[in-house]
C-alpha cells in the first residue's frame, strides 16, 4: 500500500490539532507578543477536547502504511493525555495570570505541539514515526522548561534537560540502529516477525538494541539510574509544565515503551522476553526504593514530586516487568496511568496554587493551608494519599491491580518490594499533610481564593480520585475486556 | 431486620456527613447528633443478635468488581461472631459518645471530635459486617485514619502529632504483610470470600506451606493493628489522644480488629500447627512483657495501655491453643472491663485538671465514691476475681493454654495473671486510696460521665455470665456450623489456681501499696538494673529509631547525596575533560550537568555489561 492511496482519514485528529496549534499560534502574532490572553488558553481547552472526541469518533481499527496505527491501545492513551494537557492548560491560566512576563500564546501553542508530538508516538508503528513525535515532545518540553526566561533555575535545567535528553535520544536512536541494520525495515510490526530468528543468531545485537533503547526510554519516564535530570528541572520549570512533564511526558514514554517492549521484544511465544523482563525488574526494584528513600529528605514540594514522580514510574515498570498477560498487564497499566493522571495533576493544582500564592516552593507555604482553604487542604489529602495507596482511593485500586497482576505473574516478590516501599511513602507524604493541617498559617497569609479553572481541575481529580476508589468496577470492568 | 443490618453503620455515616458540613454550627450540640446514631445503631444490633440467636446467618453481597474470571463482592453478613461484635462496638461507642459529651465539653473543636467518633464507628461496624477479607481490609485501613485523626486530636502537642503518625506507620507495617497475604489468599483460592477460602482451603486445594505463609501473613497485620509485640510500641504513644478515644479506639474495639481477624480466619488458622504455633507464641510474649512494663509506669493511661497489649496477647494465645471461644469471649469480658478502666481514668483524669501521674493522685476514693466504685470493679474483673466477667473469661484463656499441652506457655499465662492483678492493684491503692497528693482538690464529675461507668460496671460483672459451667451459652452459638475444633474448658482446679493467683497479685499490692508492710522500693531496690529496663520499655523505641528509622533515613540522605556529591568527585577523577565541556556553559552554574549526563550514560552502560556478564555473553 503506497501512501498516496493510504486511509489519511485516521490521522483527521492529529491533523485538526495541528491546525488548531497552529491557529492559535497565528492568532497570538495577530493579538501582539504581550500581554493577557486567557481566551487563548480557552481556545487551547476546547481544541484538545475536541481532539479527544475526533479521536474516540475515530477509534476504528487501522493503520497508514504500517507507519501510523489506530487501534484501542493508542485511542485510550490519546485520550488520556489530551485529557492530561487539557488540565495542565487549565492550571497554566492561573500560572500565567500571575506571571506577567511570560509569553502567553507561545506557552500555549507550544503545549498543544507537545500533545500532537505525543498522540504520534503512541500512534507510531515505525520507528521513524516514533522518533519524531518523540521529540516533537521532547523539544516542546525543552521550550516549555526555561520558559522563566529570567529565571536562574529554570534556565539551568533547561539547559539541563536539552543536553541530556540528547544523550537520551542518542541512546534510542543507537538502539534503533541495531535494529535496522538487522532487519533493514523500521516497521515494528515488520521487525517483529523477524527478530525471534534473528535473536537465534546475533543474540548479542539484539539485546544490544533492547537495552539501548531502554536506557534512552527510561530517561523519558525517569526511571533510576536515568533520574537525575527530573529533579532539577522540576524544581526549575514553571510549575504547570512540572505537572506537564511528570504526567504527560511520563505517561506518553511509558505507552511507547509497551509498543516497543510488547510488539516487538516479546518474540513469538515470549522467547525475547526472558532476556529483558528481569532487568526491568531490577530497574523497578531501585526505582521504587531510591525515589522514595530520597524523597523522604526533600524539603520542597517540587522536588518532593519528582521523586515520588520517580518511585511511581518504579510502580509502573512492575507489570511490564511481571506479565502474566501482555494485554492484561497494558489493561493494568492504563488505569494506573489514568488514576495517576488525575491524582498527580489534581496536586499540581493545588501546589501551582499555594506556591504562587507564597512565592516559595517548600514545605513550609502549605502551612495552616486547612485554615485557609479548607476545600484545598482536603483534596490535596486525597491526592497525596491516593498517590500513596490508601483504600477507598483510586491509588489504591491501582495499586493493588499492579499488585495482583504481579502475583499471578509468579513475581511476588517485586509486589512486596512495592507495598514495602509504599509504606515509605506514606511517611513524607504525611510530611506535607502535616503541615496543612497541623500548624498555623504563615502570618501575613490569608484566606486562600482559588480562581475558577483550578477549583474545577481540583473538583474533577477529586471526584475521579474517590469514584474510582470507591467503585472501580465503573472503569475495570471495561479496561479488563478490551483486547489491547 | 436482620436484612437491615447494613444499616448499623450507616448510621454513624449519616452522623459523620450532618458533622462535617454542618458541624461548625451546632458545636456542641454536634453530641447529640452522634449520640442519637450510635443509639439507633445500638437498637438495630440488638435486634439482629436476636434475630440471629434464633436463625440464620444472613447474607447479601453485590457484584463490586470482575478481575478477568474471579468476581469481587461487597456485601454484609451476620454470623453469630460479628453479631456479638456489633453489640460490643456499639455498646462501647455509645457510651463513649455520651461521656465525651462532658469530657471534651470546653474543647472549641468538640464537632470534629464527634464527626470523627461517627467515621469510626462506621468504619469499625463496616469491618465487623465485611462479607470477605478484602473489604475488611479497606475498612480496616479506615480505622487506622481515624486512629490517625483521633489520636492527633490535640495535634497543637507535638506529642500528639508525633504519636498519631507513629501509630499510623507501624500499623501500615502490618498491613503491608496483611495484604501480601490477601492476595496470595486471593490467588491460591480465586476468592476473598471467607466461605470460598475455607471451602478451598478443606479441599486441599492450597499446600500445606502456602496455608502457613498466607496465615504468617495475615496474622503480621493483627499484630501491628493489635499492637503485639514486635509492632506494639504505637500503643502506648497512642495514648496522647483524648481519653475516651482511647477506651473506645485503643482498649475496646480498633485494637481488638486483629483478634477479629484471627477469629475470622480461624479455619485457615487451624490448618496450619505452624501458624497456631507462632499466634500463640507472639500471644504469650506479648502478654508478658507488656505486664512487666506495666507494673513499674506511673502514668494511669499507659499503665492500662500496656495492660490493654497484654490482654491482647492473652487472646491471641486463647486462639493460637486452639481456645476459639476463649479468645473471642476474653475480646467481649476485656472490652466492656477495659473501656470502663479507660472510662474511669479519664474521669479521674478530668477531675485532676489533666494530671496523669498516679503519685500525683491518691485519696480519690473519699472524693470520687462511684468513679473509685466502677474502677474497682474494673480492676477486680480484669484481674479475674470471681464472679466477674474477667474471671470467666480469663479461666478460659488459661484452660485453652492448658489443653494446648504446652506447660511454658501455660506458665507464662499463670505469670501473667499474676502480675495483672498485681499491677492493677498497685494503680488503684496508688492513686484512690491513702492521701491525695496534687494541687486541684478533685470533685466527682456529672451524671453524664458516671452512668457510662455505672452501665460498664454492670456490664463487667455480668458479661462472663454468657460462657459459664453452668451453660457455655457463648460457644455453641459462636461454634453453631462450624469446625473449630475441641473447646477446652477448665477444671475446677484451674479456677482456683486462677483465682489464688490473682488474690495473691492483690495481696501484693495491697502489703506494697497500702499497707506498707513490705517497702514500695524492695524489688527495685534489690534489681535496680531491671527496673530501669522495665521504666525504659526495654528500650525498644530507641532500638526501632536505631536500627530501622535512623538508617532508612541514612541510606536516603546518602542516595541523595550521590545523586549530587559523590558522582561529582567521580567525574574529577575520570579526567579534567567535564570542565573542558563544561566550559560552554555550566561555568557559573554547579556544573552538575555533566555529572548527570555521565550517570545516565555510565548506568547505561553498566547495565548493557551487567546484562552480558549474567547472561554470559562475554564467553
Amino acid at each position: 500500500m503506497s501512501a498516496y492511496n493510504a486511509n489519511w482519514s485516521l490521522m483527521t485528529p492529529e491533523i485538526v490539532l495541528g491546525i488548531l496549534a497552529l491557529v492559535i499560534f497565528t492568532i497570538d502574532f495577530m493579538t501582539g507578543v504581550k500581554g493577557k490572553k486567557p481566551f487563548l488558553g480557552r481556545m487551547s481547552i476546547i481544541a484538545l477536547l475536541v481532539t479527544a472526541v475526533l479521536v474516540y469518533i475515530n477509534r476504528g481499527a487501522g493503520t497508514i502504511a504500517d507507519i501510523f496505527i489506530v487501534d484501542h491501545f493508542s485511542t485510550m492513551f490519546k485520550i488520556i493525555l489530551l485529557v492530561g494537557v487539557a488540565i495542565v492548560i487549565a492550571i497554566s491560566m492561573h500560572y500565567l495570570d500571575k506571571n506577567d512576563d511570560v509569553y502567553q500564546g507561545e506557552f500555549y501553542s507550544l503545549m498543544l505541539f507537545a500533545a500532537l508530538g505525543a498522540m504520534l508516538m503512541v500512534s507510531s508503528a515505525d520507528l521513524i514515526t516514533l522518533y519524531i513525535g518523540l521529540e516533537l515532545l521532547s523539544i516542546s518540553s525543552y521550550c516549555l522548561a526555561g520558559f522563566k526566561k529570567h529565571n536562574r533555575k529554570s534556565t539551568e535545567g533547561a539547559i539541563k534537560y536539552v543536553v541530556l535528553g540528547g544523550t537520551a535520544s542518542a541512546f534510542i536512536l543507537y538502539g534503533m540502529s541495531f535494529l535496522y541494520g538487522l532487519t533493514g525495515t523500521t516497521s515494528i510490526i515488520d521487525i517483529s516477525q523477524v527478530i525471534s530468528s534473528l535473536y537465534v543468531d546475533y543474540p548479542f545485537i539484539v539485546v544490544m538494541s533492547i537495552l539501548f533503547m531502554l536506557a534512552g526510554f527510561g530517561f523519558k519516564i525517569s526511571i533510576v539510574p536515568f533520574h537525575m535530570w527530573a529533579p532539577d528541572v522540576y524544581e526549575g520549570s514553571p510549575t504547570p509544565v512540572t505537572a506537564f512533564l511528570s504526567v504527560v511526558s511520563k505517561i506518553a514514554g511509558f505507552a511507547i515503551v509497551l509498543r516497543v517492549f510488547f510488539t516487538t521484544f516479546l518474540g513469538s511465544e515470549g522467547v525475547l522476553y526472558d532476556e529483558w523482563t528481569w532487568i526491568i525488574a531490577i530497574i523497578a526494584t531501585v526505582t521504587m526504593i531510591v525515589g522514595n528513600l530520597i524523597a523522604l529528605t526533600q524539603k520542597n514540594i517540587k522536588r518532593l514530586m519528582a521523586y515520588s514522580g520517580v518511585a511511581q514510574a518504579g510502580y509502573l515498570l512492575v507489570p511490564i516487568a511481571a506479565i502474566f498477560i501482555p494485554s492484561y498487564s497494558i489493561g493494568v497499566i492504563i488505569f494506573y496511568s489514568i488514576v495517576y493522571v488525575f491524582m498527580t495533576l489534581g496536586a499540581f493544582a493545588i501546589i501551582t496554587l499555594v506556591t504562587e500564592d507564597s512565592g516559595r516552593d517548600d514545605f513550609s507555604s502549605f502551612s495552616g493551608l486547612y485554615k485557609r482553604s479548607p476545600y484545598m487542604a482536603i483534596a490535596m489529602s486525597v491526592f497525596l494519599l491516593g498517590l500513596a495507596g490508601l483504600p477507598l482511593t483510586a491509588g489504591f485500586v491501582g495499586k493493588a491491580w499492579i499488585f495482583i497482576s504481579a502475583a499471578q505473574a509468579g513475581m511476588l516478590w517485586l509486589a512486596g518490594v512495592m507495598f514495602v516501599t509504599s509504606v515509605i511513602s506514606f511517611y513524607y507524604y504525611f510530611g506535607v499533610i502535616k503541615q496543612m493541617f497541623m500548624n498555623e498559617p504563615n502570618p501575613n497569609d490569608v484566606e486562600l481564593k482559588a480562581p475558577l479553572s483550578i477549583s474545577v481541575v481540583v473538583t474533577i481529580a477529586l471526584a475521579v480520585t474517590i469514584i474510582l476508589g470507591v467503585l472501580p468496577g465503573l472503569m475495570i470492568d471495561w479496561i479488563a475486556y478490551i483486547q489491547w | 431486620m436482620i436484612q437491615n443490618a447494613w444499616l448499623i453503620p450507616v448510621f454513624p455515616l449519616i452522623a459523620f456527613i450532618i458533622l462535617l458540613f454542618f458541624g461548625r454550627f451546632l458545636k456542641e450540640k454536634a453530641s447529640y447528633v452522634g449520640i442519637t446514631a450510635l443509639a439507633l445503631s445500638f437498637i438495630l444490633s440488638v435486634i439482629v443478635l436476636i434475630e440471629r440467636i434464633g436463625g440464620e446467618t444472613y447474607s447479601f453481597v453485590i457484584e463490586w468488581l470482575t478481575f478477568g474470571e474471579s468476581t469481587i463482592t461487597m456485601g454484609y453478613e451476620v454470623t453469630p461472631l460479628n453479631a456479638m461484635m456489633l453489640i460490643v462496638v456499639t455498646v462501647v461507642s455509645l457510651l463513649v459518645h455520651v461521656f465525651s459529651k462532658e469530657y471534651m465539653r470546653e474543647d472549641a473543636r468538640i464537632h470534629v471530635f464527634y464527626s470523627y467518633l461517627g467515621l469510626f464507628s462506621f468504619s469499625m461496624l463496616g469491618l465487623v459486617l465485611a462479607p470477605n477479607i478484602l473489604q475488611l481490609f479497606i475498612f480496616w485501613e479506615l480505622v487506622g485514619l481515624c486512629s490517625f485523626l483521633l489520636v492527633g486530636f490535640w495535634y497543637f502537642k507535638p506529642e500528639a502529632a508525633a504519636a498519631a503518625k507513629k501509630a499510623f506507620l507501624t500499623t501500615r507495617i502490618g498491613d503491608v504483610g496483611l495484604l501480601i497475604g490477601l492476595v496470595l489468599l486471593f490467588n491460591a483460592t480465586g476468592s476473598f470470600d471467607y466461605a470460598d477460602i475455607f471451602a478451598a482451603v478443606q479441599a486441599g486445594l492450597v499446600n500445606d506451606t502456602m496455608i502457613t505463609i498466607i496465615a504468617i501473613c495475615i496474622f503480621l497485620g493483627a499484630v501491628g493493628k493489635s499492637a503485639q509485640f514486635p509492632l506494639h510500641v504505637w500503643l502506648p504513644d497512642a495514648m496522647e489522644g483524648p481519653t475516651p478515644v482511647s477506651a473506645l479506639i485503643h482498649a475496646a474495639t480498633m485494637v481488638a480488629a486483629g483478634v477479629y481477624l484471627v477469629g475470622v480466619m480461624y479455619p485457615l488458622f487451624l490448618a496450619s500447627s505452624t501458624a497456631m504455633t507462632v499466634v500463640a507464641y507472639t500471644g504469650a510474649i506479648t502478654a508478658i512483657f507488656a505486664a512487666t512494663i506495666a507494673l513499674v509506669n506511673t502514668d494511669i493511661k499507659r499503665i492500662l495501655a500496656y495492660s490493654t497489649i497484654s490482654q491482647l496477647g492473652f487472646m491471641m494465645l486463647a486462639l493460637g491453643t486452639g481456645g476459639y471461644v476463649a479468645g473471642l469471649f476474653h475480646l467481649m469480658t476485656h472490652a466492656f472491663f477495659k473501656a470502663l478502666l479507660f472510662l474511669g481514668a479519664g474521669s479521674v483524669i478530668y477531675a485532676v485538671h489533666h494530671r496523669q501521674d498516679i503519685r500525683e493522685m491518691g485519696g480519690l476514693w473519699k472524693r470520687m465514691k462511684l468513679t473509685s466504685i466502677t474502677f474497682l470493679i474494673g480492676a477486680l474483673a480484669i484481674a479475674g476475681i470471681f464472679p466477674l466477667a474477667g474471671f470467666w473469661s480469663k479461666e478460659g484463656v488459661l484452660a485453652a493454654a492448658w489443653e494446648g499441652g504446652d506447660i511454658f506457655l501455660f506458665t507464662i499465662a499463670v505469670i501473667t495473671a499474676f502480675m495483672t492483678a498485681f499491677y492493677m492493684f498497685r494503680l488503684f491503692f496508688t492513686a484512690f486510696t491513702g492521701t491525695f497528693r496534687g494541687d486541684h482538690e478533685p470533685h466527682e464529675n456529672t451524671k453524664l460521665m458516671t452512668i457510662p461507668l455505672a452501665v460498664l460496671a454492670f456490664l463487667a460483672i455480668v458479661a462472663g455470665f454468657v460462657n459459664t459451667p453452668l451453660g457455655f451459652v457463648l460457644e455453641d452459638f459462636l461454634t453453631q456450623g462450624l469446625n473449630v475444633g475441641y473447646q477446652a474448658h477448665g477444671e475446677l482446679w484451674l479456677a482456683i489456681l486462677s483465682l489464688a493467683v490473682a488474690i495473691g497479685g492483690i495481696a501484693l499490692a495491697w502489703a506494697m501499696y497500702y499497707k506498707g508492710a513490705i517497702a514500695k522500693d524492695a524489688f527495685s531496690s534489690k534489681l535496680p538494673a531491671v527496673h530501669k529496663l522495665l521504666l525504659n520499655k526495654y528500650y525498644m523505641d530507641e532500638l526501632y529509631a536505631k536500627v530501622f528509622v535512623q538508617p532508612t533515613v541514612a541510606i536516603g540522605k546518602f542516595l541523595w547525596d550521590i545523586d549530587r556529591n559523590i558522582v561529582d568527585g567521580i567525574v574529577n577523577l575520570v579526567g579534567r575533560s567535564s570542565k573542558i565541556t563544561g566550559r560552554t556553559f555550566a561555568k557559573r552554574h554547579d556544573g552538575q550537568l555533566q555529572t548527570y549526563g555521565l550517570v545516565t550514560i555510565i548506568g547505561g552502560l553498566a547495565i548493557i555489561a551487567l546484562a552480558f556478564v549474567l547472561r554470559g555473553y562475554f564467553g
